[in-house]
Order: C-alpha cells, then structure tokens, then sequence
C-alpha cells in the first residue's frame, strides 16, 4: 500500500511540474514513468524508492520534458511571444542563448520601429523622415518635434511609406527566421547536456 | 543547474567532463537500441546498461526518446503486456534510420581521428618512462 502512496505522489509530482504540456501530452509521459516504475521494480526486485531514485527528481525529470518542449514548439512557430520565451529560456542556458535572445531583441525592435515609422508618417507627415542639408545627411526620427529647422529638409516624403514598411517586414521576418534556426541548433546542441 | 553550467570543464572535473561526454552520445545511443526491432522505455535502458556505459539517472532517455519521435525519427504504440498494463514501445522511423547511419558514420571517423589523437598519451601512461 505504501509503495502505491509512493508511485502516486512521485506521479503527481511529475504532473505537477509537466504544467506548460497540453493535457493529452502529460497523461502520455505519465502513463509511461508509471509503467517503468511498476517494471523496474517487478523486473529488479528493487525497492520503489530505489526504482524512483534512478528515475532522478519528478521535478527534474519534468523540466526535461518543458525545456525540450517549449524550446521545439517555438522552433516551429512564428509568434514573437512565443520566440522569445523560447530564447529567454535559452539564454538562462549559456552565451549562444544569451547572444540569440539580445539578437531577437534588437530584431524585433527594429522591425518594429520601421513599421511605427510607415504608420506615423500619413499623421505627422513634417514629423517623421530622414532630413538632408546641403545633400548631406542630418537627421531621421518618428515624431520627430519640433522637426530639424530649414534649409534641412525631408527627402523621402510619402516614399518613406512603402520603403518603411518593406524594410521592417524583412527585418521582422529575417528576426523570425533567424530565432527558428537557432533555437532548432541549440536543440541539437542543449538539450542533450 | 545554474551553477553547473558557468563553471569550466577543466582538468579537476573529469567527472562532469565524461558525464557530458555520455549525455552527447544518448541520443544516438536511443536509436542504436531500436536497430534491430522495436522496445520500451526500461528495455532501452537495459539494453544501453548491457552494451554502454551511457545511462546516468534512467529519466533522462524518456525526455529523449519523446523528442526524437517529435522530430518524426521514431514512433511509438502502447502494446498490453502480460504485466497487466501496457507499455509504450518505440521503433525507428525511416528518417530515424538514416539519421542514425549519418550519425554512425560521422561517430567512427571523429572517434578514429581522436583515437590516433591519444595514442602517445595512452602509451606514455602505460611506460612512464
């Protein structure tokens, strides 16, 4: 009766801890620990506690499961939130997660600057754009007040629409791409340490 | 966990060095077990407890083993067993079996490379003088 008392808080530890899998999931990883303890000790003869022992800490064992997990799903998503949860985990890891979550910081937030700038433009058309003096460049900004004085002018007018919004797409887009490729790399190179 | 990882890999922690160096090998490990047929989870285990020194804490092939079938190099089905509740076996997928003969082959020429490597040190260890 006792070793059952065992199993089950070792399992209800286990789940506790699996918390970020779907339902369906963490019945699965489980099913299949439950199944090993009652095998290894059947097999062994070993005590459960010895059997639970080598199995290592439920919650342990569980962060294998989530780091992998989160790490994997992320890998295959294009949701910003979901990318850099994914590389703040991995930059509690080591100096390639660290490099990988200052990258997509700097990515995004470029991205969305351009982006900021395509939609300020048509409202604050004085206020935002690159400005040049005497064929020289002097100044950009977004909501740029008060604007740079005459004779600097804004050279790129409504263009900065088109351009902006193209610039920030790709810089949001080679963000995303690059984040995937490394967080599929760090799974080859991470998850097994 | 934090701690483990900021410190260096050096001469006085040989241990951590070849508990590193097993982990690395685990995966391909996990999927030489399945070459010849299908088997669960404690099977893997026993199986690389036979032939390797590779099993640290047993957990760690189960996160392992649930990757690699996401990744699509295994599948797995629960079979009912005599032992009264069922277990999850685990087969090499076609992907699976190329990765692991890519691994396999990129595993021999590393480790014959390394090997010709520290062949001075090993005999210098064996005649000192």
């Amino acid at each position: 009766m006792t070793t059952e008392i065992q199993i089950e808080s070792y399992l209800t530890a286990l789940r506790l801890h699996l918390g970020p899998l779907t339902i369906g999931e963490r019945e699965e990883v489980v099913r299949e620990i439950a199944a090993h303890v009652r095998d290894s000790a059947e097999e062994s003869g070993a005590a459960v506690e010895t059997v639970l022992a080598r199995l290592g800490p439920a919650d342990e064992l569980a962060a294998q499961y989530r780091d992998g997990l989160l790490i994997r799903q992320a890998s295959r998503s294009i949701s910003p939130l979901k990318l850099l949860r994914a590389t703040l985990r991995l930059a509690t890891k080591g100096v390639f997660g660290i490099f990988v979550f200052c990258c997509a910081i700097l990515g995004y937030s470029s991205g969305v600057v351009f982006v900021f700038a395509a939609f300020a433009k048509p409202f604050f058309p004085a206020h935002t754009g690159l400005w040049f003096q005497d064929g020289r460049f002097v100044d950009s900004g977004i909501l740029h007040f008060p604007p740079p004085a005459p004779p600097a002018h804004e050279v790129l007018g409504m263009w900065l629409i088109p351009l902006a919004l193209t610039l920030g797409s790709l810089t949001l887009l080679l963000t995303t791409w690059a984040i995937r490729t490394s967080l599929r790399l760090s799974q080859r190179l991470q998850s097994r340490l | 966990m934090a701690n483990k990882r900021t410190q260096p890999v050096g001469g006085d922690e040989p241990d951590r060095w070849e508990a590193q160096l097993r982990k690395g090998a685990l995966e391909m490990a996990a999927l030489a077990s399945l070459w010849q047929g299908r088997l669960y989870g404690l099977e893997i285990i026993r199986f690389l407890e036979n032939h390797s020194q590779l099993v640290l804490a047993e957990g760690t092939i189960y996160p392992i083993l649930s990757r690699l079938k996401d990744e699509g190099m295994l599948t797995s089905e629960w079979v009912e067993a005599e032992a009264g509740h069922p277990r999850k076996y685990y087969s090499l997928t076609d992907a699976g079996r190329l990765r692991l003969r890519l691994m396999a082959e990129a595993w021999t020429s590393f480790s014959g490379g390394v090997s010709r490597l520290l062949e001075p040190v090993l005999e210098k260890k064996e005649n000192p003088q």
